[in-house]
């Protein structure tokens, strides 16, 4: 069961005792109570609330309420709160700041209040309740059970011949209640080129063309359709759409916009899906928890690219920690991504919305909304290996087998040692270990200015409060790993010491070999007040010069530093906090790899050991060690698999970017979704789709990230769970007639597009769902069969009768839509019909520009494309997609934006589009091989005309066209004729 | 005004046989439907429901993050306490570890005009025209990434999928110049800012309108304008535009109603006229010595040293005002000028962590320069008078060091300005506190969507009433914020 399924913010309007509400209060009770309350309650406590309040207003209790003075008892005019509910000339009132303004009927309840004196009952208290300022309403289409309604029978219909299938009967059947008729059956070569692009995304050759303009069986329809179902080419062009809606590119985007070289297998799993007609369920199952219920399946990894295919910041999860604002901000809005893309996808459900408050129109609070980022607080977006060679497997298991053998025993070594060795050798090894953590400390010492001229006097000192009777100073070379530069980073060349203003220690006469971090000793013989160092002769950076230093250490008799009681003083200091700054140099941290004490401490521990275990013990021991240590490398050269970009809880790290070995991160519920003001922790949990909230598994606390994931994957499939087989099958129509059912594929809400045809999309998606009528239970390709044999499909595209008037915009579909051709179709034509196109399927993305300065920010230059490359003639799904610099040519043609899910391709006309087709380097490049191959096969110029015509348009030129392409060819080339058939509108429309 | 016609022809952005009209078309209708980009059909309120002060507008983007206190926000306790540690008050997260000693600008400040306005020296060029500027030094962001602050000062969103501000005005108002794109882009030359174009981009409005690059220093500075290759001639490009016409009128009339055949026959008789338009207002050779000398072009075919330079920047981003002042008054209705590319290295932004002066001298410079020239030749064409000037960063820096002569990134205060178009000059509105650190009255800070918000209040609309309802949501710019400035128009 779910957990809880709202914030039990309480809320009890106090009623006192048994007394009826009116009989207790005057009459201004009467207003107050019965319809002054009801508005604050729904429309002003959500936000003026003693734990939220807006503006530092509460309207619980009269003292917060009137404390400020927004309202004047008895004169309205001169009340604030007033002011503030009323509209001001044009513009809406300011309160309520969300959601509608209120009535004037609520605004003139509020005013007869407090015009007759503004009487707050003694006591009486308003407290937020979300169900009553919001109830969760699922009175809702999208959100009732899906019942398989009765196909209509229309025996009385003039047209009931027209109806091929059942989808045919439901959409004659709107017709007719709208007065309008089908048109008539389009001809064969506009059947075959609409079916062809549809299913395919490819024109029909011209020999195709001609074989069913000529085929007069009965099912040449049909065969047409089975043969293009049962082609590669339909998956591609499927899978399409699908990345389409789940944002899929092959960049990250935001900031450097950096390449994700292993998305494309997620690509390719789409397509295969497609083409294989994977069962719908299995393929929304592999994508959110296809790992852990699909185990040792590759689709069941590849399937989780969908989880990772939407953008990424960079900065946000690699350079900032999560322990920084901008780093937790990151990872909320990283799985914002994760969540809307699952339920856009899969629902049609804007679940985003409630990210910063409750659903505005639908039945989703934030803390729904919160319990399902949860659900993805383990996984990241990375690298995850896939696919193994069950040989190398075998090798992998046998060398892990070894190297655990060789640590049981060395284990054993080990507890043996430590047994007898007792708590001496315990404390001796953690002395060690905390030396190497000391060594590995970001505080790097004090650091000058930098200076052009090598001579530049610099100094640093320490200076006590008292004297001190001081025996050794120990100066510490700095040590900075950065761009290597390793030890004795900025040791002056000639420096001397100077004790209380006296020189104790020069070294300026000659230069001082560089002494790494090899500590210098200088012993002192008079209680010390201050030391300075003072460089005469600086060292050099790279083209300047400075002075750097880690540590002055002063050790009295004891031995123990007493440095840090003193003051740090310097002629200058950069002062870059972590690594550089004067509090450095004596805060007992300096860098110490090799220094003498942990080499005098290593000595000790081996002596110890040798007594404990003697010498064959210490041999054993090295020989585990050694066995281990090979073995490890061993397995790190097996090469690992291949990689998807895809959810992942584990993976290398890269700088703040960790893996959480499935661990969640905590998620919290944050009002007005503000990260930097978490409320209570939330544990993941599914949205219910009713009021009873039952529909699908819960999700029981402290169980897996993998379950949890697992159980939505569930509770998405759920045959119970209407959303999901209404979305999908309203996605195929969408395709298929360029517009869905319900207009707004990702928002099936109240704020959403309204049915067409209910019935129709009801019967086709428990059709899909359940199977029946010739269709196997969640086939896409019968879905597809059943769509495009139907009437409605075949019909003309042309306008005629009265639907010109009666339903202009086609939404009743008395005609097929004509639709331009897609950016991709628009590409793999041109190839097609220059004869170029590489039908060569999968594999990485090729590119479309020149990649420069991948280093940092990686530059995608398109302009700089050579467009002869033939890398690039496959089709348009392989290409590398970037997000922050999407390809000018694909765009300008309306292609999806990577950033956002585009359930729905625009279709503009624009200038700068026939420019694009115009003169873009790659229709040149096209018109010109194109021109080139032709020119080849044929010499005879109407030949030549012919054959164009025939392989770009799919048709012969007519008699009246072919004089004037002569002419044109003649005076102009072949390559400008097929410039032209390039932007032909027959070229770019499917009727 | 003819706009709404030549509008009218411009946009042929056509779903489903529905003319998606700007919606300028509306001016003289209070309720009408049109189709939205998805494809469906919403009602728009008329939305021009007030009479504009201005047509256009140029910004001026400085990516990496502009500091406010080194260029227009005069901080005096910084050159009092200048060495001393920083003491914020307050824990401060820094992005990187720019909490070090408070530093003073390297710059000097001076007063200028009536105004008395205090500039540093590294933007004295624009002292001239500083009563003609409102100063907004309360500017408060959401985050100090780069990438996520830029996108919220470029769209109104702090993620990708959203429509440039150029984008959204363009949509409502179109262009005043049916030959050349409403929106139009100058990136820097070296290369795009965090999220390239995606800061410009039209996400779920029609294609139109996206900002159309323009590098003038490129062979093609218009992608696509021209062919490149020597196969097409003039006289092969009009006699095939010819046939096309001929063809696509043929295959029109055999599909009657349908708008978009239509349409497609007026974008490339459209697109011809724009290979005119557009190299004519590329071209600076008409322009006069004087104006060439005011935007620092005055030193031809000059070589650069490859450190960042002062009159490298000077020319660069001088041409970019110049070729800006000749789109604006040719008709383009927004124009973005950018200053600063990506994070490589060596810097060209304005992201000055190691050395301030290093970048920020030279960038301000040129900017300044460029800024005050277009300033000047605007209102000497009259055209101040209708065009909004605004001056945006995606956040400030710190006034604390880093490294010993850094800024760290604050995305709590940073400096805007704006000229023109109806904008009340030589004043200030909102304060940053005495270090620029965060705003003075930290309750009211200014941010991007009241910017938004009073750029299309000036433009005549009302940010609320711009809606377009993509995926379940009605997407207004300004998101659910957003208050016009009262104080600077």
């Amino acid at each position: 069961m779910m957990a809880r399924l709202r914030l039990q913010i309480l809320m009890a309007v106090v009623l006192l005792g048994s007394c009826g509400v009116a009989s207790c209060y005057g009459l201004e009770d009467d207003v107050f109570l019965e319809r002054v309350v009801p508005v604050f309650q729904a429309r002003c406590l959500e936000c003026h609330r003693s734990d939220l309040s807006k503006g530092d207003f509460s309207l619980e209790n009269a003292t917060s309420f009137f404390e400020d003075g927004y309202v004047e008892k008895g004169d309205s005019e001169n009340s604030h709160l007033f002011e503030l509910i009323s509209p001001q000339g044009n513009h809406r009132a300011e309160m309520p700041k969300n959601g509608s303004p209120l009535t004037e009927d609520q605004i003139e309840s509020i005013r007869v209040w407090i015009d007759s004196g503004a009487q707050w009952p003694d006591g009486y208290e308003l407290t937020y309740d979300a169900k009553v300022a919001r109830p969760l309403d699922y009175d809702w289409w999208s959100f009732q059970s899906l019942v398989k309604p009765a196909v209509p029978g229309l025996v009385d219909s003039p047209n009931r011949h027209w109806i091929r299938t059942p989808v045919d009967a439901f959409v004659l059947e709107a017709l007719e209640r709208k007065k309008l008729a089908p048109s008539e059956e389009a001809n064969r070569r506009t059947l075959i080129r609409r079916l062809s692009y549809d299913l395919t995304g490819l024109p029909p050759t011209i020999a195709e063309v001609k074989a069913f303009e000529q085929d007069d069986s009965e099912d040449a329809y049909e065969r047409l359709v089975e043969r293009l179902l049962a082609s590669p080419r339909y998956g591609e062009r499927w899978a399409r759409h699908w990345l389409d809606v789940v944002k899929y590119a092959d960049t990250c985007g935001y900031d450097k916009d950096k390449l994700r070289p292993n998305a494309w297998p997620y690509r390719d799993y789409v397509i295969r899906s497609f083409n294989e007609d994977k069962p719908y369920r299995r393929f929304v199952q592999e994508q959110i928890a296809g790992d852990a219920l699909f185990p040792g399946t590759e689709d069941g990894i590849l399937g989780l690219g969908f989880i990772a295919a939407g953008p990424w910041d960079f900065i946000g999860h690699v350079e900032v920690p999560e322990s920084k604002l901008d780093g937790r901000v990151a990872r909320n809005l990283d799985r914002d991504d994760m969540v809307s893309n699952t339920f856009n996808s899969f629902c049609s459900l804007t679940v985003q919305c409630a990210r910063c408050h409750d659903h505005k129109f639908d039945p989703i609070t934030q803390e729904h909304y919160y319990r399902l980022q949860a659900i993805f607080a383990a996984v990241d977006r990375a690298d995850r290996v896939y696919a193994v060679d069950p040989q190398v497997e075998k090798q992998r298991k046998a060398l892990k087998n070894k190297i655990s053998k060789s640590e049981k025993s060395l284990a054993k070594l080990d507890e043996q040692l430590n047994r007898s060795g007792g708590s001496a050798l315990v404390k001796l090894r953690e002395k060690i270990s905390a030396l190497k953590d000391e060594s590995k400390k970001p505080e790097f010492g004090y650091h000058s200015k930098v200076e052009s001229k090598q001579d530049t006097l610099k100094w640093v000192e320490i200076e006590l409060d008292q004297p001190d009777s001081v025996k050794q100073i120990v100066l510490h070379g700095a040590h900075d790993e950065f761009n290597n530069i390793g030890a004795g980073f900025g040791f002056p060349l000639r420096f001397r010491v100077e004790v209380n203003g006296r020189t104790i220690f020069d070294r300026e006469t000659a230069d001082f070999p560089n002494p790494g971090v090899t500590p210098i000793v200088i012993p002192v013989s008079e209680p010390l007040k201050s030391v300075r160092l003072v460089a005469t002769k600086l060292a050099k950076r790279k083209a300047d010069y400075h002075l750097a230093l880690a540590e002055i250490e002063l050790l009295n008799s004891h031995g123990e530093n007493v440095a840090a009681t003193g003051k740090v003083n310097a002629l200058d200091s950069i002062e870059a906090p972590v690594r550089w700054g004067k509090a450095n140099l004596n805060d007992g941290i300096w860098f110490e790899s090799s220094g003498e004490t942990r080499k005098e401490l290593q000595g000790d521990l081996d002596a110890i050991v040798l007594s404990l275990i003697g010498a064959s013990g210490v041999e054993r021991k090295a020989s585990f060690e050694k066995q281990i240590a090979e073995t490890r490398k061993a397995l790190s050269q097996l090469p690992t698999g291949k990689k998807v970009y895809a959810a992942a809880t584990e993976f290398k790290s890269q700088g703040n970017f960790k893996a959480t070995q499935g661990k969640p991160r905590p998620v919290y519920f944050l009002p007005r979704g503000e990260v930097s003001s978490p409320g209570e922790r939330l544990e993941p949990g599914i949205i219910p789709l009713s009021t009873e909230g039952k529909v699908g598994a819960a999700i029981q606390s402290g169980e897996s990230e993998a379950m949890a994931r697992s159980k939505l994957a569930l509770w998405l499939t759920d045959k119970n769970n209407p959303l999901l087989w209404r979305s999908v099958v309203n996605r195929i129509w969408h395709y298929h007639f360029g517009r869905g059912i319900v207009e707004t594929p990702n928002d099936f809400g109240r704020m959403g597009g309204e049915r067409s045809h209910p019935e129709l999309l009801d019967w086709l998606a428990a059709t899909f769902r359940d199977g029946g009528e010739s269709v196997s239970a969640e086939s896409f390709k019968d879905l597809h069969r059943l769509i495009v044999t139907s009437s409605v499909y075949r019909q003309s595209s042309n306008y005629s009768g009265n639907g010109t008037t009666a339903d202009s915009g086609n939404r009743y579909l008395w005609r097929m839509n004509r639709r331009r051709l897609s950016a991709e179709e628009i590409r793999d034509s041109i190839l097609h019909a220059s004869g170029l196109l590489n039908l060569e399927m999968g594999g990485p993305g090729y590119y479309l520009f020149q990649l420069e300065k991948t280093e940092h920010s990686p530059h995608y230059e398109y302009h700089k494309f050579d467009h002869t490359d033939p890398k690039s003639y496959r089709r348009s799904i392989y290409r590398f997609i970037v997000r922050s610099q999407p390809d000018p040519f694909m765009t300008t043609l309306d292609c999806a934006d990577s950033s956002q899910s585009t359930p729905a391709r625009n279709e503009t006309q624009t200038p700068l589009q026939s420019l694009t087709m115009l003169n873009s380097d790659f229709s040149l490049e096209m018109s010109k091989k194109f021109a080139e191959r032709i020119e080849l096969e044929s010499k005879d110029p109407s030949e030549r005309i012919e054959r164009v015509f025939q392989q770009a348009l799919g048709r012969d030129p007519t008699v009246s066209e072919l004089p004037m392409m002569r002419d044109f060819v003649q005076q102009h080339g072949l390559v400008n004729l097929i410039r032209v058939v390039f932007n032909l509108s027959e070229f770019v429309f499917v009727d | 005004m003819a706009i709404d016609l030549i509008r009218r022809k411009f946009l042929f952005d056509s779903a489903w046989g529905f003319g998606s009209l700007a919606l300028l078309d509306l001016l003289n209708s209070e309720r009408r439907s049109v189709a939205n980009p998805d494809g469906r059909q919403e009602v728009t309120s008329g939305v021009l429901h007030h009479p504009p002060k201005a047509k256009r507008v140029v910004q001026l983007f400085m990516a990496g993050a502009a500091s406010h206190i080194d260029l227009f926000d005069y901080k005096p306790a910084l050159e009092k306490h200048h060495g001393e540690p920083s003491d914020f008050g307050e824990k401060v997260e820094a992005f990187q570890n720019g909490l070090g000693p408070w530093m003073k600008s390297p710059f000097q400040f001076r007063p200028y005009g009536e105004s008395g306005k205090m500039l540093s020296d590294a933007v004295a060029d624009l002292g001239s025209c500083v009563d003609e500027m409102a100063f907004i030094h309360n500017m408060t962001g959401k985050t100090g990434v780069h990438s996520q602050a830029t996108y919220l000062q470029a769209t109104g969103f702090q993620r990708p999928g959203f429509p440039g501000v150029g984008s959204w005005v363009s949509y409502a108002l179109g262009s005043e110049n049916e030959n050349l794109p409403a929106f139009v882009v100058l990136p820097d030359h070296r290369g795009f800012a965090s999220n390239g174009p995606k800061n410009w981009g039209s996400a779920f409005l029609p294609t139109s309108s996206q900002g159309t690059t323009i590098f003038p220093q490129r062979e093609r500075p218009i992608r696509d304008l021209f062919p490149k290759s020597e196969l097409v001639t003039p006289k092969s490009h009009s006699e095939g535009l010819k046939l096309l016409d001929k063809l696509n009128r043929d295959f029109a009339m055999t599909r009657e109603g349908d708008e978009r055949l239509e349409s497609r026959l007026r974008t490339y008789e459209l697109a011809a006229k724009m290979q005119l338009s557009a190299p004519e207002a590329l071209d600076l050779s008409s322009e006069p010595k004087h104006i060439m000398k005011m935007y620092g072009l005055d030193r031809a075919g000059a070589e650069y040293p490859e450190s960042i330079n002062v009159p490298e920047e000077i020319e660069y981003f001088g041409r970019k005002c110049l070729i800006a002042r000749r789109l604006l008054e040719r008709g383009v209705r927004y124009v973005q000028i950018w200053s600063g590319n990506d994070n490589s290295f060596p810097r060209r932004n304005w992201d000055s962590h190691e050395d301030l002066k290093r970048e920020h001298g030279p960038l301000a410079r040129g900017m300044a320069r460029g800024a005050a020239a277009l300033i000047k030749d605007l209102k000497q064409r009259g055209l101040l008078d209708d065009t909004i000037v605004l001056w945006t960063t995606e956040f400030g820096r710190m006034p604390s060091t880093q490294g010993s002569t850094g800024r760290d990134h604050n995305p709590h205060v940073f400096t805007n300005w704006l000229c023109g178009g109806g904008v009340r000059g030589g004043i200030t509105h909102g304060e940053s506190d005495q270090w620029g650190f965060k705003p003075l009255d930290r309750d009211n800070p200014t941010q991007v969507y009241d910017i938004h918000a009073t750029l299309l209040h000036l433009l005549g609309l009302n940010h609320l009433k711009l809606t377009v309802r993509h995926n379940g949501i009605d997407r207004r710019l300004t998101d659910v914020h957003g208050h016009v400035i009262q104080e600077i128009i």
